[in-house]
């Protein structure tokens, strides 16, 4: 692994399809109501501001993945527990988007298949590439970015042939004030996806330019958050807020509306299959986080280490909750109670004692 | 175990190369070279021995051997034989005055191959009588003069089988190297054209011809196939098959990532853009690398036709790629899992086709696969006379028959078909074995998790391919890693004054004259014609024609 660098289309790719993973198909900041598509772009100017944190500690170690600066920074006493505690929690956001992704399939079309099944097959072919390189995963994700934007493009040009869009819906805009889509941002959107972002602090030593990477996977983050936003405002100017906030997944019946002369409806297989890819890269991210920080914190070669991994993060989807409702109820709590524990304090005491060492260490004039 | 084997081969072949030392060499008394040479080979009957007398008052014994059948009667009997016969009084004469090195003087004043050599090493000249050189053996010296009579009967050059083209040239390589080079040479005028022969494989001692344009070819791509090849210890190199396992990057993978061809326009297209070539004495199947994915998409026929029907060729191409590797499992995935999203007419006939059927999609799909993929087998490798029962049998009564006995839905029967003859729009023949091989792991799929193991298998599929190099190029560039400048000749074919590297179409056609008048060349004959014009009135001459 050590010397693989990776070009900056990959990572941008990666970024796009790791951002809009789960989040696309949910129904994204609909504590907003019909302002949800704003939220979404709050949440992204928050999760930027979050991104540059961490930017500003890449750029300090730009070849050490985060475990590894945590114990620079902190000391091996206190920085080994900070490292592992990151990794478990890699693997768990693995294990809750892993449990995410396949009881929505479940949802949306498997009924009869046992979640355990449709996870393994899931995690097992995310193994399989993560066993061939974490240069493989970003040269997938390459592909699949463009098959996801064209699916994209298809859907909306069927949505607006078969006239099923109507814009009045997102009117008026603001409608409470600026109040529930604050709340929005502050309960979810900031967090999830661009929160989810730190685990890109374990990938980013791969960039191939120290310099212009930071810029591009910001980049792919705007871009993601313009895609969500539109695709949030177009459930809701074609299903109306109202739908869209009680359905799960508010995209499938969005497209489902798209009906042309009675030969061409029903393609929500299109929406499964963006499930399918952004839910297989979120995983692997995360599962490509948590490997690297094992690797490199235990100093195990890294291909040893997939498959026990695979194992952890199966099963830490299937017992994390007894129901899906246990566990929305809990990915919820933990969105405001333990993430920002992990996204915005850690990284800022990090971000402070660089901040410190790198004054206290700089070469004074005279 | 492989590398017990491995070690074994080199234990023995240096067990044979001990005895080899070991084993009678040329002698000085001619009557016993030839005996060791003889009982070398066992006492062979196609070992043709000539002994002839060289001088007149002191003649001197020496004799000629070669391979009947390896070697060129006529080179033999007139240059080598016949010139040892012919007018030996004078340089006997000479010889038995001034008494130089008979051998040397053989060499510059009588024979009259165009290639001869004094070898005295006993492996290089059984190698070299084995390869159907003649070899003379003088009595009184130890060492044999090599004469290159190579020949006997070879096929000649017709048409390439596997890979045919409607327009384009119409030679196809054979299994002498030696004619494969040339007819490449023939191609490429340049000196820039490099040429490396070996000999590979410890018993077949075959020949091997790697050739690259230098200055053109990555230097490194070279050394690592030069490499390669060196390092082959196999006792067996029969077909380029053979060098390709052994060179190429990945074993396990159903793809080939070294691209295989038996016409010489294709390898020279190929030399020109900087790839290696590899011949291999004995196959018309000249090896190509390195060969990405886009690669096996092409055929010599797209740069001999207009680049827009190119490109709408190639097309065709990645679609039935496409439908070979998805289409039973796309349509087991509908009608399994996603029966929604057919059209509602469609469905009901579906399914009242389904009712007699007793098997799921899924069972059908194997059945059907499997029996094309047997009639497909036996179609190839049975006795031309037979191969019109096969596919009466076979399309006909296998098709309509089981459809009729309630076995497989006829919509079944169409989504097959339809996925067979997909596998044959795809140029190369290796790229389309890979998508049947994988075709059926869709199937698999499908059939049990439908359009969620579908796309799982892609992801799987694209990322494998992603994990493939053929030295060193990924496999599937230009598409990943993304480089927009070599797009030019990927699904698209551009016009080539488009795919001339740094050149401005202006630079390239500048050459070019430009017409302003139209002429038909048979002015004279129209002479007539063209005085009346001229009478009518001054027209210009097109205008004239046009009318």
């Amino acid at each position: 692994m050590g010397k693989v660098k990776i070009g900056l289309l990959q990572f941008f790719t990666l970024t796009v399809l790791f951002e809009l993973g789960t989040a696309l198909v949910v129904n994204l900041g609909m504590n907003a109501g019909r302002d949800a598509w704003m939220s979404i772009l709050i949440g992204c100017l928050a999760g930027l501001v979050m991104f540059w944190g961490y930017v500003y500690l890449y750029r300090k170690h730009p070849d050490m993945p985060f475990t590894a600066y945590t114990r620079k920074l902190l000391g091996t006493t206190a920085g080994t527990p900070v490292a592992v505690m990151y990794i478990v929690l890699y693997m768990n956001l693995a294990g809750r988007d892993l449990r995410d992704g396949s009881t929505m399939l479940a949802m949306a079309t498997m009924h009869n298949t046992p979640l355990f099944i449709l996870s393994m097959l899931m995690i097992l072919s995310s193994a399989y590439v993560l066993h061939k390189g974490l240069e493989v995963l970003t040269r997938t994700s390459l592909m699949f970015t463009i098959i996801v934007l064209l699916i994209g493009v298809f859907s909306l040009l069927l949505l607006i042939l078969s006239g099923s869009i109507k814009l009045f819906r997102l009117l008026p805009v603001l409608e409470n004030g600026i109040g529930p889509v604050m709340d929005s941002v502050v309960h979810q959107n900031y967090m999830f996806p661009f929160g989810e972002m730190i685990c890109f602090t374990m990938l980013m030593p791969y960039l191939s330019d120290v310099k212009k990477g930071p810029w591009v996977i910001a980049a792919g983050m705007l871009i993601s958050a313009l895609l969500l936003s539109a695709t949030m405002a177009l459930n809701i100017s074609v299903l109306g807020a109202d739908i869209v906030e009680r359905s799960p997944l508010p995209l499938m019946p969005t497209i489902s509306k798209i009906s042309i002369s009675d030969f061409i409806q029903r393609v929500d297989i299109f929406v499964v299959m963006v499930l399918i890819i952004g839910v297989f890269f979120k995983v692997s991210v995360f599962f490509a986080a948590a490997l690297i920080g094992i690797s490199e914190l235990f100093n195990l070669p890294y291909r040893r280490m997939v498959y026990p991994v695979t194992l952890m993060i199966l099963f830490t989807s299937m017992l994390d909750a007894r129901s899906f409702t246990e566990h929305l109820n809990e990915g919820g709590r933990l969105l405001y109670t333990v993430y920002p524990l992990f996204m915005i304090v850690i990284p800022v005491i990090l971000i402070i004692v660089t901040a410190i060492r790198s004054y206290f260490s700089a070469p004074r004039p005279g | 175990m492989d590398t017990k084997r491995r070690t074994g081969r080199q234990l023995k072949s240096a067990d044979s190369a001990g005895s080899g030392s070991r084993a009678p060499r040329l002698s000085e008394v001619l009557a016993e070279s030839i005996e060791n040479i003889q009982g070398e080979l066992g006492y062979s009957p196609d070992l043709k021995v000539r002994k002839v007398e060289i001088g007149v008052e002191n003649p001197v014994q020496a004799a000629a051997l070669h391979l009947s059948g390896l070697a060129d009667k006529t080179s033999v009997n007139e240059f080598v034989v016949g010139s040892l016969l012919l007018n030996t009084d004078g340089w006997a004469q000479e010889y038995e005055d001034s008494s130089p090195d008979l051998p040397a003087l053989l060499l510059s004043r009588i024979l009259e191959v165009g290639e001869a050599e004094v070898q005295e090493d006993w492996n290089d000249i059984m190698l070299a009588v084995l390869s159907g050189d003649t070899a003379i053996l003088i009595d009184g010296y130890t060492l044999a003069i090599i004469c290159e009579t190579r020949g006997g009967e070879t096929r000649s050059v017709e048409e390439s089988s596997s890979q045919m083209v409607v327009r384009g040239p119409k030679d196809g390589f054979v299994e002498s190297v030696g004619t494969n080079v040339s007819l490449i040479r023939r191609r490429i005028r340049s000196s820039k054209l490099r040429l490396e022969f070996m000999k590979l494989g410890t018993e077949t001692k075959t020949h091997v011809a790697m050739m690259y344009m230098k200055e053109i070819a990555n230097e490194d791509l070279v050394e690592e196939v030069r490499e390669r090849l060196n390092r082959i210890a196999n006792e067996e190199v029969l077909e380029s098959g053979y060098l390709e396992e052994l060179i190429q990057d990945k074993t396990f993978t159903p793809f080939p990532t070294i691209y295989n061809t038996e016409r010489p326009d294709v390898v020279a297209g190929n030399l020109l853009e900087g790839r290696v070539v590899v011949i291999v004495d004995g196959t018309p199947f000249v090896l190509i690398l390195p060969a990405v994915f886009t690669q096996f998409f092409q055929s010599a026929e797209d740069y001999a036709q207009r680049f827009d029907i190119a490109i709408l060729m190639r097309i065709v191409r990645y679609v039935s790629f496409i439908v070979l590797l998805l289409g039973p499992s796309v349509y087991i995935a509908f009608t399994t899992y996603h029966y929604e999203m057919i059209p509602t007419t469609l469905l009901i006939n579906l399914l009242s086709q389904r009712e007699n059927v007793p098997f799921p999609a899924f069972v059908e799909a194997l059945l059907m696969e499997g029996a094309f993929e047997i009639l497909r087998e036996a179609g190839v490798r049975m006795p031309r006379a037979i191969g019109q029962t096969v596919s009466v049998v076979g399309a006909l009564i296998l098709g309509s028959a089981v459809v009729e006995a309630g076995i497989i839905t006829p919509i079944m029967v169409i989504v097959i078909a339809l996925t067979g003859i997909a596998s044959f729009a795809i140029p190369a023949y290796n790229m389309a074995i890979a998508g049947r091989i994988i075709r059926f792991a869709f199937l698999l799929l499908a059939g049990m998790f439908g359009f969620y193991g579908i796309t799982l298998g892609l992801i799987v599929l694209v990322a494998h391919m992603n994990s493939l190099r053929s030295f060193g190029l990924p496999y599937l560039s230009p598409f990943v890693p993304l480089s927009v400048m070599d797009q030019k000749d990927t699904i698209l074919r551009l016009p080539v004054w488009l795919m001339e590297p740094g050149q401005s179409p202006q630079q390239i056609r500048a050459e070019m004259p430009e017409f302003k008048q139209v002429t038909s060349g048979h002015e004279s004959e129209l002479a007539p014609l063209i005085k009346k014009n001229e009478n009518r009135g001054k027209q210009p001459k097109g205008e004239g024609e046009a009318k």
